[in-house]
């Protein structure tokens, strides 16, 4: 079986802004294999944002090629976007963007709600979700009474519960402190030895040191595509 | 998403908005209020129209000089020029129409007048009439109590007088028998012959206060040139129309009008009342369903401006929500049956207030209360209606929000 989960080739995203055009992607050709935990880094307006939207199916390139587990993304309408986000994709943002005025419980079955689950078992995955996270005991609290690396962990569960093929994190830790973030990563490296693909977007190397692959981006180009040494 | 979902995702944001969701439901409220409580007050009026306007007997209709306009806007300055009916008139009528007729009653009357017996005395709000013996069956008086006016009564000018209920209630408290009892009204004595059966009341006015004499006393010591009426009462349902034909035929005769004269009195019939009161009815449906149908469209402008500013201030929640895969038919969803329920709620809650309000006049009115069912089943479907229209364009602006762009806003 093909261990590809993305292949990205010549993609590029251009952006009209008045009568200049910004390359955010510039002929990107890029792709990860199942299992991968890579951080893509770079400075602000390198374009890992807009990468980020892409692999995220969040936007579509202008041009080039996208494929996601075999589908081609390119061409697909916003609610075939939306349906792949749902059952493909688990978002963990820097904002953490959980509904504050849903307890942990009912935000992290959000996507099961869209995935058409019904309630019992919604419930029982959503709880699942949370005492993975190690929140087994905080599911009918809202993100108010939550601390910032809770709030983190909540999001991290509503990612996971749809088993998506993709863990894609924008700057998970960019609101956090150090330690917190130190627990958040030990949770990402956890879920990517227990088999999950990840993505992170961060400027931050520290953090990035905890993934195994690394690549660059600067002006929209990828400035290098580099492995970590294999550990013994 | 199913159904269910979206409607507690929809009662989640409202319910966080509690203010704001009351605030516009009123907008709603007032609107079907308005109409709810018209249309209750009116239907329940309207079943006792019928019987309170035909305040005359069965197949009994009355000659007068001004016509009966109780609703119309019609002055009564076009009339009062024509010469006044005249007792001697009234007695050259019944002669016409000979022994055709039933009975032909004829009176004449004034309010505000007062009664006393012993310390006790009335309102001045007595109507007091001067009639002949057919008074009573004319206009749908039985005797309760003692005897009804008699030829010799009215030939004779007697000094009697038959007491309505809410007279004999005030002057005899205790149940004493009022028969042979003197009255004195507005100063002059009377002995009472007779008290009529409780009739009721008709529009909160109550038919039972009024006293009646001889017409022959009346006009000879009461009011000498005053207009009388002729109440005429056919024999049967099927010679009514025919009797009316024969009596505007009379009564030209009788107030000595040639060919070429136009007739110079009025007729009134229950059904020319009844008839006018449904004409008033229209004209209150109408003045409501326009004031409902103005409120309803400006409450409908304020549930979509609410929706829209809920859109702008939830446009990161709707970027959350595609973020985990939202379709836009779920997200214009939840939209429409938050400005659904609002319109709704608003809805319900002017059914039940109007209602309760129109029932008050019901009540006030002495009439059951009643449910406008129709018009209910109407206000349900037209802020149906509102909700649907107004929210469509919050809802599709919300479900077309480009994620990537939701996400980024502030809140």
């Amino acid at each position: 079986m093909d261990n590809t989960l993305i292949r990205m080739e010549s993609l590029c995203r251009f952006y009209e802004m008045g009568d200049q055009t910004v390359k955010a992607l510039d002929n990107i050709d890029l792709s990860f294999n199942r299992n991968e935990y890579v951080a893509i880094m770079g400075p602000s307006g390198s374009g890992k944002s807009t990468l980020m939207n892409i692999i995220g199916c969040l936007d579509t390139p202008s041009s080039g090629t996208y494929e996601l587990n075999g589908q081609s993304v390119s061409g697909m309408d916003d609610d075939e976007l939306a349906r792949i986000r749902n059952r493909e994709i688990g978002f963990v943002f820097q904002t953490f963007n959980l509904l504050p005025r849903l307890d942990c419980l009912r935000n992290v079955e959000l996507p099961l709600i869209y995935a058409g689950i019904d309630a019992e078992e919604r419930f029982d995955r959503a709880l699942d979700a949370l005492e993975r996270v190690g929140l087994g005991d905080r599911v009918n609290h809202k993100p108010s009474e939550l601390s910032g690396g809770q709030i983190q962990r909540v999001a991290i569960a509503r990612a996971l519960i749809n088993n998506p093929s993709l863990i894609l994190a924008d700057e998970p830790t960019g609101n956090l402190d150090t330690s917190t973030s130190r627990d958040i990563m030990t949770i990402f490296s956890e879920l990517s030895e227990a088999g999950n693909t990840i993505i992170l977007i961060t400027h931050e190397e520290d953090i990035a040191q905890y993934t195994r692959r690394f690549i660059r981006l600067r002006d929209g180009k990828i400035e290098s595509d580099t492995h970590a040494p294999i550990l013994e | 998403m199913k159904l269910r979902e979206t409607v507690i995702q929809a009662a989640y944001s409202l319910r966080a908005n509690k203010l704001r969701s009351w605030l516009t439901t009123m907008g709603v409220a007032v609107g079907v209020f308005s109409i709810i409580a018209v249309m209750t007050a009116l239907q329940a009026v309207d079943r006792s129209v019928a019987s309170g306007l035909s305040s005359l007997g069965s197949n009994t209709f009355e000659i007068q000089k001004y016509p009966a306009t109780f609703f119309g806007g019609h002055g009564r300055s076009r009339f009062i020029n024509r010469p006044d009916i005249t007792y001697e008139e009234g007695l050259a009528f019944k002669n016409l129409m000979g022994k055709k007729v039933d009975r032909i009653g004829l009176k004449v009357s004034r309010s505000g007048n007062q009664a006393i017996y012993a310390n006790r005395s009335t309102n001045p709000d007595i109507t007091l009439f001067g009639a002949d013996e057919n008074f009573a069956s004319a206009n749908g008086f039985d005797i309760e109590n003692g005897r009804n006016l008699v030829k010799n009564d009215i030939r004779f000018s007697r000094n009697v007088a038959i007491i309505g209920r809410d007279v004999l209630n005030t002057l005899f408290p205790g149940g004493e028998n009022p028969v042979e009892k003197q009255i004195k009204v507005n100063g002059k004595l009377y002995r009472i012959i007779g008290v009529f059966m409780n009739k009721g009341a008709a529009f909160g006015q109550s038919q039972d206060n009024l006293i009646v004499i001889p017409i022959t006393r009346y006009l000879a010591h009461i009011d000498i040139k005053k207009s009388i009426s002729v109440t005429v009462e056919a024999a049967s349902q099927k010679e009514y129309q025919a009797t009316i034909d024969q009596a505007i035929g009379a009564m030209r005769i009788a107030r000595g009008l040639t060919i070429k004269d136009p007739s110079n009195f009025e007729l009134r019939t229950n059904e020319a009342l009844v008839e006018s009161f449904r004409e008033f009815q229209r004209t209150i449906s109408v003045g409501a369903f326009i004031i409902s149908f103005m409120a309803l469209v400006t409450a409908g402008v304020g549930i979509m401006n609410i929706m829209l500013v809920s859109v702008t201030e939830r446009t990161k929640e709707i970027g959350v929500r595609k973020s985990v895969g939202a379709p836009r038919k779920s997200i214009m969803r939840q939209f429409l049956l938050e400005a659904l329920f609002l319109s709704l709620t608003g809805g319900v809650i002017g059914i039940v207030v109007g209602a309760s309000a129109g029932n008050i006049v019901a009540v006030a009115f002495n009439l059951p209360p009643i449910l406008p069912l129709a018009w209910i089943i109407i206000s349900i479907a037209v802020c149906s209606g509102i909700g649907i229209i107004f929210g469509l364009f919050p809802a599709y602006r919300a479900a077309n929000l480009n994620p990537v762009d939701a996400l980024r806003t502030g809140k």
